[in-house]
């Protein structure tokens, strides 16, 4: 078996899965499956034809994406707005280990928990997995953070698979969190200052001496202001 | 049975063999009542009294059924019996050749193959509406007469002959290869069973490949019961993208997801043979303008066929795409050694502090923000 497959290599797996493929009628069958094609070659276009690899499965499609989680996760998104024109997708999205066949396709446990995730998706909806959100943030650290929390779910072969979904808003909430961390920490580490100066040189003489470092300040400003008032008048 | 030469069964006169089969043999007879010549097919009773009588009854039960049944896709059963040790059955005698020995002398034309298994399905349609499965649709059961008609025989008392085997020796005899999942597991079969089996039939016909082929029956049973099918369009190029459905969708391992009715698997094998009439017309009317030269795709590989997202947890092979070109990426895969192999085949790495802070904006910033704070702090505190 080995002498028909090469060895393995880490990618990205997205798994787009037509919702209800095998109970449809044969001619919508026909009809969803050109229309996924068309969907997939729309979607893959921005990738380079070196780094994605496009499989079939009798219910849609999964395209393996080498080396570019971030555009694995672009390729998912674009895809789910096919749904707006009638297509019922669900995707599911992992990286892991593929082996490439010498006959023909590619095997391995990416493809299967890709397709499982895809399988638990409800409709119109990406699940990720937590491998491809490692893969994601190492490729990118700090993209991962646009991937939330969805849950998890246990597969047919009792794996239990931790799930992320994409959120638009999330990187936005997180620069704002950062943003009040900064702010906060600023603010502490000032006041951390401070509280220092006073247990060293009690708080009266602090006080004086801020009053004292104020009103030099405020007298130098005056000063300053006053000759600027007389450049002006000359 | 075999050796005696029998001159009269019930009021036919045996007018000669036309074969033998495992249940009995089948005479070319005529009724002098209605001066018809007639196919007369015995059936040897069983030789334990309890058995025979339950066989009777069923038998009784389910030729009755079957002379039900008429219809210009079906062999019509006139009249049915018992004599001594035999039970038979006088049917309509036919002059053509069964698709077995038709596919053994050379393979059909696609379009000729869905015309066939449309009229299978035709004739399948009016038996289920009655409530008659036939149990064991195979190409030895689908007669071929001249003018391309198509006529299933045996219905009812197939599965009669399963059974019996079944009962008798606890296996079932015979080529399991065109048998449902469900048949094979011993469950409750229903039209859906015939479905797959006309499935099997139709991929048989498209591709002249044995489906589910293997030495021994056992192996044969699990591939009906695990293995999936090669698209028949790998190894026949004529097959059209909507036959290949129609093939996937009637050999669906689980019943819930197969056709529910014959009905609509005709109309979509009478689909696919529209499609395919309408692509004979356009190259025909193409060749008489220009040649042109197709190169078509080596079918010597054997590709599994795809396998639906909820199958491949225990099968994860997936073909490669017929409609994407994904050749130069497969080379990045397939290469020995080189720095991108190595990049490929690292597994992600935790991301770590440092990198987090080079890499990461949010981080970046309260990093850079918290450690001015800290120096603007100290600066306070030590003056």
């Amino acid at each position: 078996m080995s002498k028909n497959k090469s060895a393995s290599v880490f990618a990205s797996v997205v798994f787009l899965k037509v919702q209800e493929f095998a109970r449809r009628p044969v001619t919508e069958q026909a009809r969803l499956r050109a229309q996924l094609d068309a969907v997939v070659a729309v979607t893959t276009a921005e990738l380079a034809p070196a780094s994605r690899i496009v499989l079939e499965a009798s219910d849609g499609i999964a395209v393996v994406v080498l080396a570019d989680p971030a555009g694995a996760l672009r390729l998912a998104e674009r895809a789910m707005a096919a749904v707006a024109a009638g297509l019922p997708l669900s995707i599911g999205i992992n990286h892991g280990a593929v082996q490439a066949m010498r006959s023909d396709g590619m095997v391995g446990d990416g493809i299967a928990v890709a397709a499982s995730v895809a399988d638990f998706t409800s409709p119109s909806r990406i699940l990720i997995s937590r491998s491809f959100r490692s893969a994601l943030a190492d490729a990118a650290p700090g993209s991962e953070a646009a991937l939330v929390p969805a849950g998890t779910f246990t597969d047919s072969g009792l794996r239990t698979h931790e799930l992320f979904r994409p959120d638009p808003h999330a990187a936005r909430r997180r620069a704002r969190r950062y943003a009040a961390l900064s702010t906060g920490a600023v603010a502490v580490l000032l006041a951390a200052g401070v509280a220092g100066r006073v247990s060293k040189v009690g708080q009266e003489s602090f006080v004086e001496g801020m009053l004292a470092a104020y009103r030099d300040t405020a007298a130098q400003g005056e000063k300053y202001v006053r000759s600027l008032v007389q450049k002006v008048k000359f | 049975m075999a050796k005696k030469k029998v001159a009269r069964i019930g009021r036919y006169r045996i007018l000669g063999e036309l074969g033998r089969g495992a249940m009995g043999i089948v005479y070319r007879a005529e009724d002098p009542n209605l001066d018809r010549i007639v196919a007369l097919k015995t059936i040897i009773l069983s030789d334990d009294a309890e058995g025979r009588k339950d066989y009777h009854k069923r038998f009784f039960q389910e030729a009755k059924a079957a002379g039900k049944l008429t219809h210009p896709h079906i062999v019509t059963t006139y009249d049915f019996g018992e004599e001594g040790d035999l039970a038979y059955l006088a049917m309509e005698l036919l002059e053509g050749t069964d698709l077995r020995e038709r596919l053994l002398k050379a393979s059909l034309p696609t379009a000729d193959a869905v015309d066939i298994a449309y009229q299978v399905a035709d004739g399948l349609a009016f038996a289920h509406e009655r409530g008659v499965v036939h149990r064991d649709i195979k190409p030895g059961n689908i007669m071929l007469l001249a003018r391309g008609q198509v006529k299933i025989m045996d219905f009812g008392i197939a599965r009669m002959r399963s059974d019996d085997f079944k009962t008798s020796t606890g296996i079932v005899l015979g080529t399991p290869r065109f048998m449902s999942p469900e048949q094979i597991a011993g469950a409750p079969v229903d039209q859906r069973s015939d479905l797959f089996s006309l499935g099997a039939v139709l991929y048989e016909m498209l591709t002249r490949a044995p489906l589910f082929a293997a030495e021994d029956t056992p192996q044969i049973a699990h591939n009906v019961t695990h293995v999936e099918h090669v698209p028949p369009s790998h190894a026949n190029p004529e097959v059209t993208p909507m036959l290949d459905f129609v093939v996937a969708r009637a050999l669906k391992k689980d019943p819930t997801v197969r056709y529910q009715d014959a009905t609509e698997m005709a109309g979509d094998l009478r689909n696919c043979l529209a499609e395919l009439h309408s692509r004979e017309a356009a190259a025909g009317k193409g060749r008489d303008h220009v040649t042109k030269t197709v190169k078509l795709e080596s079918t010597d590989d054997k590709a599994p066929q795809a396998p639906a997202a909820r199958a491949i947890v225990s099968d994860t092979r997936l073909p490669l795409s017929r409609q994407f070109d994904s050749s130069a990426a497969l080379q990045r895969v397939a290469a020995k050694g080189g720095r991108d192999r190595e990049r490929l085949a690292r597994a992600p790495r935790p991301v770590g502090l440092l990198r987090r802070l080079a890499r990461d904006g949010g981080p970046r910033l309260l990093f850079a923000v918290a450690l001015t704070a800290a120096l603007a702090g100290a600066y306070i505190a030590l003056g």
